[in-house]
């Protein structure tokens, strides 16, 4: 056997050996991408009525966690996260006022 | 150790130090204050392991040596020593101050037991300029708390980013923010919390012909050199809390006024707010172009009226006397611009004509 057949037999084995490799990929990306095409379609189906509704929801719980807060300062309670529940001593918190009146 | 050296340097040294002396009774040598001979220089040192100064004089030295002396005692004899030339004879652990014909003896520590002030050497170095510092301390200082409960509040943040140098200080009642433009080449960053005690140490020991600070610092602590002086310190450990939240952005109220006549006022209010019930509390009422208090107490009363040029809403607003005349101590300006959104709004208090300097009260709630 020459040495030029001998090295076209050497490149088609490697050939053969990638073309296997890409085979084997195959199924893995096919699932992946239909992984990728289910969650888009979930993500849609949420109805715009429902987000509207959990949003709200949201908005009321912060409005009441907010009144909480402000009744414990006014209470005479930290509501700061530097000393949150600790009573108030010497005089209003200029971090308590911050945070009530940011939001 | 043999040494010869004027009074002036004897107490120059043991002044710079004896603020670092540990005033607790923990290790005895402590209470001491480190004296050593050596290269024509006498080195005096004192730490409470919190702080550490070191500082040296020039002295004619004849044979090196070093010591622990009791800092009460000797900064006593030192201070009444006569203005004669002085001699230090340190033979076993006694040193024998000579004047005149006179002497007297002192027992000292042992060296070896004095703890060594680490020299930072190798750290990250930044130089500042003294008279922006010096200022920037006196002008944030008083807002520290001095409740140990809370430790981050017992210092100010200083901090240097890119050519701003920060330092702020809050109490959390009120709040004092400074900012100066540095040059930094290098692009130094440091942020941490220095005890106020160290900070009125270096006021104090900042000399006004000085130019230059050289800081070196790491993670745990920071050193200061001055002239002669080399003052160590750890950093408070912890969050200081994030006072950009609560510089409020905007006020309904804006007053312009002379600085130093409204100190006047508030200080003359103040001394008839000694209600048992709310002691040093004053009472502000802006009515168009009139800003009045008005207090009155067993002791009698006060209404001062002052002329002034106002934007936005009138506002009747009550603070703690106290935290209104900190602030107006050192604010050199002429006129000063005072802020507030109502009765329970911070009110916020900036130099007219400096746009670096910044600080806020919150007000006090009155039935
Ligand atoms: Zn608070």
């Amino acid at each position: 056997m020459s040495q030029l057949t001998q090295a076209l037999i050497e490149v088609e084995e490697r050939l053969n050996s990638l073309l296997e490799e890409v085979q084997r990929l195959r199924p893995y990306v096919q699932s992946l991408e239909e992984e990728n095409a289910r969650l888009r379609r979930e993500l849609c189906a949420l109805p715009q009525q429902e987000t509207e509704r959990v949003i709200a929801n949201a908005q009321q719980i912060q409005g009441v966690a907010h009144d909480n807060l402000e009744r414990l300062y006014n209470e005479g309670f930290h509501v700061c996260h530097l000393h949150f529940g600790q009573p108030l001593e010497g005089g209003d918190c200029l971090f308590c006022t911050g945070f009530l009146m940011r939001d | 150790m043999k040494v010869n050296c004027s009074k002036d340097s004897l107490l120059t040294g043991v002044n710079t130090v004896l603020k670092a002396v540990s005033s607790k009774n923990t290790l005895p040598v402590l209470q001491g204050i480190l004296v050593k001979a050596e290269d024509q220089h006498l080195i005096f040192e004192a730490t409470d392991l919190e702080m550490g100064i070191r500082c040296m004089v020039p002295a004619h030295i004849e044979k090196e040596g070093v010591t622990v002396l009791p800092a009460r005692i000797f900064s006593d004899l030192v201070r009444k020593l006569p203005e004669a030339p002085i001699e230090l004879e340190l033979e076993n652990d006694i040193l024998k101050i000579n004047y005149y014909e006179s002497n007297l003896s002192l027992r000292g520590f042992d060296p070896d037991e004095f703890p060594l002030l680490p020299d930072l050497n190798g750290e990250e170095t930044f130089v500042l300029p003294v008279d922006i510092f010096k200022n920037m301390i006196r002008q944030t200082i008083f807002a520290c708390s001095t409740e140990e409960s809370r430790p981050v509040f017992t210092g100010c943040l200083l901090q240097i980013e890119e050519s701003n140098l920060r330092v702020i200080a809050t109490d959390t009642h009120r709040l004092a923010y400074r900012i100066a433009e540095i040059s930094n080449p290098e692009n130094c960053k440091f942020q941490g919390i220095i005890p106020a005690k160290t900070l009125n140490e270096i006021y104090r020991l900042l000399r006004d012909d000085e130019e230059n600070l050289t800081i070196r610092f790491n993670e745990a602590q920071i050193l200061f050199q001055f002239g002669s002086v080399v003052l160590l310190s750890r950093l408070i450990e912890g969050q200081f809390p994030n006072y950009k939240q609560v510089i409020p952005q905007s006020c309904q109220t804006k007053l312009f006024l002379n600085t130093r006549l409204f100190q006047d006022s508030v200080e003359r209010a103040s001394l008839l707010a000694r209600d048992g019930n709310h002691p040093n509390i004053i009472k502000l009422s802006v009515e168009s172009e009139r800003l009045s208090i008005d207090q009155s107490s067993d002791l009698g009363e006060i209404s001062e009226i002052m002329n002034i040029k106002k934007e936005g809403n009138d506002v009747n607003i009550a603070f703690n006397s106290k935290y209104l005349l900190d602030v107006l101590k050192v604010i050199e300006s002429e006129e000063v611009l005072v802020e507030m959104s109502g009765s329970y709004s911070p009110g916020v208090i900036r130099p007219l004509d400096d746009p670096n300097y910044l600080y806020l009260a919150l007000p006090v709630r009155t039935s």
